[in-house]
């Protein structure tokens, strides 16, 4: 009975932090756009992904999953081995948007102050000029990231966190909309700082492009022959647009079912015997916004279990670290995630129940969510 | 059940808006008077079950404080279950009050004294159950069951009325209570009872379209052009049933509903009981049990199986007299001298499916030849009886009798006073009813031999002052036999062999003269075919059936032996010598209300032998009266028990579904739409999963359950997709309070905007209906059969129902051993404890 009593607390205690996390940080982002009307954010999100899937053959899923964190206000790791198109996905995606796009390819020589910016002294103002760093941009292009050391790495931090850059005690606030979209190769590790932890969690997604199928590659190869259809693409919606897009997308309900859902996806990896490490509390922050951006491009203002359901793998298969002995026993990141989403209770309410529950049954349900995940925890145990 | 709703009381449908917020008002007390109506009604038809009418009273108040108090508290908006258990109280009050208002505390709370009272009351409505035909005596403990039966009645139409939703399906319970009289009365329910049973329905009916509509019913004719033109269809094609039907079916050729439609599953009783059975067989529309018979007789002959000597209590029976019986091998020998000339005749008879423990036989027998089985005779009656209740079936035999050439002088003559008579047919039973006093010794008073006296009362009976009626005994509540119904016969003076035998019989020992009741078969009929029969050569062959059975007086006169009487008008053939030319009834110049009465064609000038032939067989005394009212209760209430049971799961699923579609509000419309769904989808073999999210279980539907989108299914897929996203809407969405929020991304694609929605909400249930045909159109027959006989939606219901106390009790086993568990890691000291990582103490452990 304790035991049940201490996990409910926990579980209310994992939902305050989410309320309490979530305004400050759409204060954080400054200006406020209006949202947009319904009929326009269809429009221009399919302008987007329509250009995208020009340039990009056969990776749809990967091209929208892009857009749902921008609108998101996310980062993205694409992560795969070379020549899949990681860095095009991200020029295209750049480039379907009018706004600035910085690209930085990470070298082990390169210094945080080229990434930031620096303060020069001007000889004839006979003052010290704060000299931008490509990370002023509404999206930067980071490649290679794990190429460049450990300091320029977590100088990126603060930028993708905060939206702003400090140098010399000043701070200087960055664009918006902000999306740094970085790329790494994970098989050829050698000379390579591979990203911390603290560091891959602020991404709010990992793509594994994968490789194209037959067609989409036959396709690559009549399109891509002559010269890059990159070129010919132009900006499809402003960055006022996306602006809005992005107030659209936190305007998006999120149900107490949805809140309950969500949490106990993060209690259930937590309580995995095959993982040692969980998701954290910011990770669910990052899945449930992804989740609205992907209600809103499935035209919804409410959020439902599936849209969890669909961004949970790219939302939490980079910050879960695999048990060793699951790791040895052939499980991956998929393996586990799928296999706790497919156990997962989806929350039933009863019938007639809705949305009007009082805060009593509410709690009641939180707690019963709490012996859901610990359930499907449990039974991770025996596989 | 029967279509549900009239067309009419569709129509009359006042706005259901406004009667939705005061849904209690009005609509308990005008369904409770509509049931308690349709409950009274069917009671109306179980006068003629139950003789006269003070038993209704009683029964009446049951109902109505039953009815009003489920009214009153649903009123109070009890609980549907509370309603129920206040329905039960209330009978156990209402009975106690009527019944043991000695014997409980307060008038209505039973005592320990009540219950022995109860069971003494249910003995004595077995007793007359067993022992008694109808019309019964209404004695306490029948009314008491009468009561008891008709509360519980009120109380399951009330739940199939209200809380299940399928007010169509109360003509069940309703039914329950006609098949009754339908069974036990030989005119069966009777007009009144009917109408104001159909009414009650149709009230019921009525009462549950307009005060709690359906879905699919609402907005009438105008929103539903299909539903006139249906249920015009549905009641001609049912009319139509009616009217071919009963041309198949062999036993509806005439009359309507009082004959016509009289149940009887086990064909009549061919075997004929004695007195009981009479009247039911000669009202059998055909005639059963075919016996064929070729005589020498000169006369027509009567053939007796049985006599009734014993006229005291309620019913009378025939006495077997099993003691004193005689195996049948050599001469029958009536044990007694006649003085009169004799006269032999050979009669060979077939017997055919005629089933009885008695053989029919002309008196008085001599000799019975060509028998199969064992066979006794009784001394005193001479009643041939075989060893098992069926022992008559297919016999082919020659019995020789001698019957004395009696004139009126002779009888005139034999004024000596009987000797050699047994006690038996000279007792004069005890509580004569004074009319039959009175009347006895008015009508033969006078008389100054026994033979006069016998001619005054035949006399009598069949002047003009009576009328030969097989129905008016029946509506008079008089039918069957005993002194009581003998005294209801004098009054009405309307009534058929069997009254005017009893009458007879009883007069005559009144005024002291030896009688007993003879049962058996007028003469019948020529069938024109010949029977060769040794000895005799060539015979006319005869037929009878059941619409013949006839029961007669014998009296006994000193020197000549039993000799029969007819006093039935219109019936039989009155002898010779008990005939006066001056009789206003001569056979034939009464009203002849029946066709069967003999041709005059076969009529040889009667004269029966002094005794008449035994008759039809007869059961086994006071049992087979119960045996004939008990098999039909027990039969019925087995085979409705059965029904019901077998139904059960399907009534529950059914009424589980109205329940859905027509929610209380309109707000549960959606969710309970869903819940439809998914169980429907269990129906048909594909329960959701628990991990699965609204949108997943849908598209799994829709990909394995239904055919291609764009097919004949196109409707069923759109209703899914409807009900999908309305319930995704409803349950995930922003809560309509909050409706002000920023213009939110448009339905598109997906079709749930929010004026979408609020239409979708309204229409979802009623998009179902597609959905149910199409997955019963892709299903297999076994899978069909299942989801509609035995849903697994309501087998698993009643499964978890089942295992829910071993479920508890494996929960709090699991607690507690996770409790322990718990305190075990907390107790270890160097522990690591339970980090938020839990894997770690994991590692640790392996």
């Amino acid at each position: 009975m304790e035991s049940y009593r201490r996990t409910a607390n926990d579980v209310s205690a994992a939902n305050r932090n989410l309320a309490g996390v979530s305004d400050p940080v759409s204060h954080l982002n400054g200006h406020r756009a209006a949202a947009m009307a319904a009929d326009s954010f269809h429009d221009a999100s399919q302008r987007i992904l329509s250009t995208v899937n020009t340039v990009i053959d056969g990776k749809s899923d990967a091209a929208e999953l892009a857009l749902t964190v921008l609108l998101a206000q996310g980062h993205l790791l694409l992560e795969d081995v070379p020549g899949v198109g990681k860095t095009l996905l991200a020029k295209t995606l750049a480039k379907t948007i009018d706004c600035t796009v910085s690209r930085i390819q990470f070298t082990p020589d390169l210094l945080p102050s080229d990434v930031t910016g620096v303060s020069i002294y001007n000889q004839s103002s006979r003052l010290f000029e704060f000299r931008p760093g490509a990370v002023f941009a509404n999206i930067v292009i980071g490649d290679e990231i794990n190429r460049a050391s450990a300091k320029t790495q977590s100088a990126l931090l603060e930028c993708m966190e905060e939206h702003q850059v400090t140098v010399d005690g000043t701070s200087y606030r960055l664009d918006e909309p902000f999306m740094v979209v970085a790329t790494q190769n994970p098989i050829e590790m050698e000379g390579t700082y591979p990203l911390p932890e603290a560091q891959r969690d602020r991404f709010m997604a990992r793509i594994s492009m994968g490789y194209p199928d037959k067609d989409a590659e036959i396709e690559m190869l009549e399109t891509h022959q002559a010269a890059s259809p990159l070129a010919k693409v132009s900006a499809v919606v402003t960055a006022a647009e996306v602006a809005a897009m992005i107030t659209t997308v936190q305007q998006v309900y999120v149900s107490q079912a949805v809140k309950e859902y969500t949490v106990s996806v993060g209690r259930a990896t937590r309580e995995s015997p095959l993982l040692r490490l969980g998701a954290s509390p910011r990770s669910m922050l990052q899945l449930l916004r992804a989740a609205k951006a992907t209600a809103a491009l499935d035209a919804r203002d409410f959020v439902l279990p599936d849209d969890v359901v669909q961004v949970a793998e790219a939302v939490l298969a980079h910050r879960i670290i695999l048990d060793r002995k699951a790791a040895g026993a052939g499980e991956t990141a998929h393996t586990v995630l799928q296999g706790i989403l497919s156990r997962l209770p989806v929350p039933q309410a009863p019938a007639g129940a809705g949305n009007t529950a009082g805060a009593g049954t509410a709690a009641g349900t939180r707690s019963q969510a709490a012996r859901n995940a610990a359930s499907v925890a449990g039974s991770g145990r025996n596989r | 059940m029967a279509p549900a709703r009239t067309p009419g009381t569709g129509t009359q449908g006042p706005p259901t808006d406004g009667a939705r917020p005061a849904r209690v008002g009005a609509y308990p007390w005008a369904m409770a008077a509509a049931i308690v109506l349709a409950v009274c009604g069917a009671a109306l038809s179980l006068n003629g079950v139950l003789r006269g009418w003070a038993w209704y009273w009683p029964a009446a108040t049951t109902v109505g404080a039953v009815g009003f108090t489920l009214a009153g508290l649903r009123a109070l908006r009890a609980a549907p279950l509370l309603v129920t258990a206040g329905g039960f109280l209330s009978l156990g009050a209402i009975l106690t009050l009527t019944f043991f208002r000695g014997s409980s505390i307060l008038g209505v709370i039973p005592s320990a004294a009540t219950f022995s009272d109860v069971s003494q009351l249910i003995r004595r409505a077995s007793e007359t159950v067993l022992s008694e035909t109808a019309p019964v005596a209404p004695n306490v403990g029948i009314v008491m069951v009468i009561c008891a039966v008709l509360g519980l009645a009120v109380i399951l139409v009330d739940a199939l009325a209200v809380p299940l939703g399928m007010p169509a399906a109360t003509g069940v319970g309703l039914l329950a209570i006609l098949v009754v009289p339908a069974m036990i009365k030989p005119q069966s329910v009777g007009f009144w009872g009917f109408v104001a049973t159909v009414a009650g329905y149709l009230m019921i009916l009525a009462c549950s379209q307009w005060f709690a509509p359906d879905f699919r019913s609402q907005g009438g004719a105008a929103r539903n052009p299909g539903q006139l033109r249906r249920a015009v269809l549905t009641g001609a094609v049912a009319l139509a049933a009616t009217l071919v039907v009963p041309l198949a079916v062999p036993g509806f050729d005439q009359g309507t509903f009082p004959q016509g439609s009289r149940l009887n599953p086990w064909g009549t009783g061919t075997g004929l009981n004695p007195m009981i059975t009479l009247g039911n067989s000669l009202r059998t529309p055909d005639g059963s049990g075919r016996i064929t018979y070729a005589t020498s007789a000169t006369a027509p002959l009567y053939l007796r199986s049985v006599t009734v000597d014993h006229f005291d209590g309620e019913s009378w029976g025939p006495d077997d007299r099993t003691a004193s019986r005689l195996p049948l091998g050599g001469p029958i020998d009536p044990g007694y001298a006649v003085l009169a000339d004799e006269q032999q005749q050979v009669t060979a008879i077939d017997t055919g499916t005629f089933s009885s423990p008695y053989l029919p036989a002309p008196y008085a027998p001599e000799t019975v030849r060509g028998l199969n089985g064992r066979w006794t005779w009784d001394p005193a009656t001479l009643s041939i009886k075989g060893s098992d209740a069926t022992a008559s079936r297919r016999q082919e035999y020659v019995v020789t009798s001698s019957v004395p050439n009696l004139t009126a002088a002779l009888l005139e003559q034999s004024s000596a006073p009987v000797r050699d008579v047994p006690d038996d047919f000279t007792r004069i039973p005890g509580n004569v009813p004074e009319i039959v006093r009175t009347t006895a010794g008015r009508v033969a008073g006078a008389g100054a031999t026994p033979y006069e006296k016998a001619m005054a009362i035949q006399r009598y009976l069949r002047s003009s002052e009576f009328t030969y009626s097989l129905q008016s005994p029946v509506q008079g509540g008089y039918d069957g036999n005993g002194l009581s119904v003998l005294s209801d016969f004098l009054e009405q003076k309307s009534g058929y062999c069997i009254h005017y035998a009893s009458a007879m019989a009883v007069m005559a020992r009144l005024e002291g003269i030896p009688s007993r009741i003879a049962v058996g078969y007028a003469p019948g009929r020529l069938t024109g075919a010949t029977v060769t029969v040794a000895g005799q050569g060539e015979l006319s062959e005869y037929e009878v059936d059941a619409r013949d059975a006839h029961a007669w007086p014998e009296l006994y006169f000193q020197g000549l032996g039993w000799v029969p009487f007819e006093p039935t008008p219109s019936r039989g053939v009155v002898p010779d010598y008990a005939s006066e030319t001056a009789s206003p009834a001569a056979p034939g110049s009464v009203e002849n209300n029946d066709d069967l009465v003999p041709d005059p064609a076969p009529a040889p000038t009667p004269a029966p032998s002094a005794t008449p032939v035994p008759a039809p067989g007869v059961g086994g005394g006071s049992t087979d009266a119960g045996a004939q009212v008990l098999p039909w209760l027990l039969g019925t209430g087995g085979v409705l028990g059965v029904l019901l049971l077998a139904a059960s799961p399907r009534l529950v699923r059914t009424g589980i579904r109205s329940r859905r579609l027509r929610p209380r509000n309109a707000a549960d419309a959606v969710p309970l739409a869903w819940s439809e769904m998914l169980d429907l989808g269990r129906d048909y073999g594909l329960p959701a999963g628990s991990s699965e999210s609204p949108r997943a279980y849908a598209s799994r539907l829709r990909t394995s359950l239904l055919g291609e989108p764009d097919g004949m299914d196109e409707a069923a897929h759109r209703a899914v997709a409807a009900v999908t996203a309305a319930f995704e809407r409803r349950r995930y969405g922003r809560p309509p309070e909050q409706d002000d929020g920023p213009a939110e991304p448009d339905a598109g694609s997906s079709g749930t905007g929010r004026v979408a929605d609020s239409h979708g909400a309204a229409t979802a249930p009623g998009q179902l209906g597609p959905l149910e045909d199409s997955l019963r159109a892709n299903a297999t027959l076994l899978q069909r059969c299942r989801a509609r006989w035995l849903p697994p939606s309501v087998m698993g219901r009643l499964g978890r129902l089942a295992t829910a106390p071993f479920r508890l009790a494996g929960q709090a086993w699991t607690r507690r051993a996770e409790t322990s568990a718990e305190a075990a890691v907390r107790a270890r000291p160097a522990g690591p404890g339970r980090t938020a990582h839990g894997g770690f103490h994991e590692q640790e452990g392996n």
